[in-house]
């Protein structure tokens, strides 16, 4: 089950049979990979099913036993004609220790021979401005991952690959990351982000790349995945005074029309809405 | 390569690193200076040319293994922290990452050994002024070609020792075990080998680099020393290209 490719011209990053084998054990089993330009993709599947593997030959850092792709218009095989436009996170994040967040990150920008003029921006955008001066030893798990996707941020990328990008980040880290992801995705730019928090991933992804054990298990457009398997339909007055007449509508109206109700329940805001509403955001 | 030339220079110009390294130096200049120029205070021994860089030639002669150890612990650090695969992802040429890291960490060493030098020929005048040596001939031309002979040697074999230790770490990748099969090797093994072969001094990396910097070594050796380092570059360069980053 597969949503209809988009004309290739379009595609962000194409892969076709890509494979990767470490000795017996197949990572990552024939493997085609569509994913258009502009799409925000969420790429999903157990422990161990290969995506943190996949974004690797994506980037370059790990070769692919078999296959061929394209990221970004240019042959997977020459990522040097092609990283330059791509920001990445894979995995934990890894700096200097012994560097500030603002020092690694003049390091990164002197590597890629970017702009070390945008630092302060990227700083910014992922709410590390005021501990950028500190140590990255210093820093919490959140703060780390801030500055990883800060790193990937810089040079203002056509292509962001994040590997589970909210790992160790607190419910308002969470909220800013959903915010930030939907700014860079303005069409234009692709996002490639896995991640084992469907929930969060629902809210984001128009594209969705579902893999298991190395092989494909669904792509193409988010909405499609699974689609016609609803549940439940909600209703959600717009005067909460009206509740209590609404639940009995609801109930007195399915009797009428003999529809057997599994459920009715009154919902208050989430555990997440209610935390949000009783804490303030910024990594201190 | 330039552009992680200029990377690695952002982490070596911080001012702790630089004050570290000041330190180090000027520690080493006083204690040389002392220990070489007080002895010879009673005799004529230092009162030739190169005098004033003797305590520089005698002290440094050891600092070889130092060297080894500080660039393997520096580069298998950059495997073991993951910084190498972040670095890989702004700039997938591998070998110019290695090279322009190492040319920037060359440079650097360089510089802190012509500090050093001078430190030293400073201090060792002082010592020799207040102990009577006289310094008529450290200040001759002879004295300033001994001091760049000096100077080219301690770094000939400091380069050679980085190389060797940046290899190491390269091909083997773990902290731990680079420092340890490293240290282990040009330490014990190699002065046991000695003990049991006897020539054992003209063919083992870290004997030969022992009397290159003790002035005992001719042409021969310097250029044995030169094809193990060439080896260690292309086994580093080969296993750079072919192993996938996966940590
Ligand atoms: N360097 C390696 N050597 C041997 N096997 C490896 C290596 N890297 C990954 N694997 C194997 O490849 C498979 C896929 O691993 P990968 O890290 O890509 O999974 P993942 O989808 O990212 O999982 P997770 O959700 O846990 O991050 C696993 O079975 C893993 O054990
Ligand atoms: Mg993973």
């Amino acid at each position: 089950m597969t949503g209809t490719p988009p004309p290739s011209a379009a595609l962000a990053v194409g892969a076709r049979g890509l494979a990767k084998r470490y000795g017996t054990r197949c990572a990552v089993d024939g493997l085609d990979l569509q994913i258009p330009t502009g799409a925000v993709a969420g790429f999903v599947g157990p422990n161990g099913a290969g995506k943190t593997t996949t974004m690797a030959m994506l980037l370059g850092l790990v070769e692919p036993t078999e296959g061929t792709g394209s990221v970004l218009g240019h042959p997977l095989d020459e990522p040097e004609s092609y990283l330059r436009r791509v920001g990445a996170l894979i995995e934990t994040p890894a700096f200097y220790p012994a560097l500030t967040g603002r020092q690694n990150l003049a390091v990164l920008a002197a590597v890629g021979s970017q702009d070390p003029r945008d630092i302060p921006g990227v700083l910014e955008l992922v709410g590390l401005t005021e501990r950028g001066d500190d140590r990255f030893r210093g820093y919490s798990l959140g703060m780390k991952q801030r500055l990883g996707i800060a790193g990937a941020l810089l040079g203002d990328p056509d292509l962001l690959i994040l590997d589970e990008p909210i790992n160790g980040l607190d419910p308002s880290g969470i909220r800013e990351m959903r915010g930030l992801i939907r700014r860079l995705a303005d069409g234009r730019r692709t996002l490639l982000i896995s991640s084992h928090a469907l929930a969060e991933l629902d809210q984001v992804c128009d594209w969705l790349v579902v893999i298991d054990r190395g092989a494909l298990v669904y792509q193409g457009p988010a909405a499609d995945f699974g689609a016609g398997s609803e549940t439940s339909v909600v209703a959600v007055p717009e005067r909460q005074d009206d509740l209590p007449r609404l639940r009995r509508l609801v109930l007195d109206a399915a009797a009428e029309q003999g529809i057997a109700l599994a459920d009715v329940r009154l919902a208050g805001p989430t555990l997440e809405e209610r935390y949000l509403a009783s804490t303030n955001g910024a990594p201190r | 390569m330039n552009a992680t030339f200029h990377a690695e220079l952002i982490k070596l110009r911080r001012p702790r690193v630089l004050a570290i390294t000041v330190a180090i130096s000027f520690l080493f200049a006083v204690g040389s200076a002392l220990a070489v120029v007080l002895p010879a205070a009673a005799g004529p021994a230092l009162e030739r040319a190169g005098g004033a860089t003797e305590a520089f030639s005698t002290g440094l002669g050891f600092t070889g293994i130092l060297v080894f150890v500080l660039f393997i612990a520096n580069f298998a650090a950059e495997f073991s922290q993951g910084t190498f695969r972040t670095l890989l992802m702004r700039q997938p040429r591998r070998l110019s990452l290695v090279a322009g890291k190492m040319a920037a960490l060359l440079g650097f060493s360089a510089a802190a050994l012509a500090v050093t030098l001078v430190l030293t020929g400073i201090a060792s005048t002082l010592v020799a002024v207040t102990q009577g040596v006289s310094t008529g001939a450290w200040a001759s031309t002879d004295g300033l070609a001994d001091a760049v002979g000096d100077y080219a040697r301690v770094s000939l074999s400091w380069s050679a020792w980085a190389t060797l230790g940046m290899a190491l770490a390269v091909v083997v990748r773990s902290a731990p075990i680079a420092l340890g099969t490293g240290i282990a090797w040009s330490g014990p093994f190699e002065h046991l080998l000695q003990d049991a072969w006897a020539g054992a001094g003209d063919w083992l990396p870290g004997l030969l680099l022992e009397s290159v910097n003790g002035e005992g070594g001719g042409a021969r050796d310097v250029g044995v020393v030169v094809v193990y380092v060439a080896l260690a570059a292309v086994a580093a360069a080969v296993t750079l290209r072919a192993r996938d980053v996966t940590v």
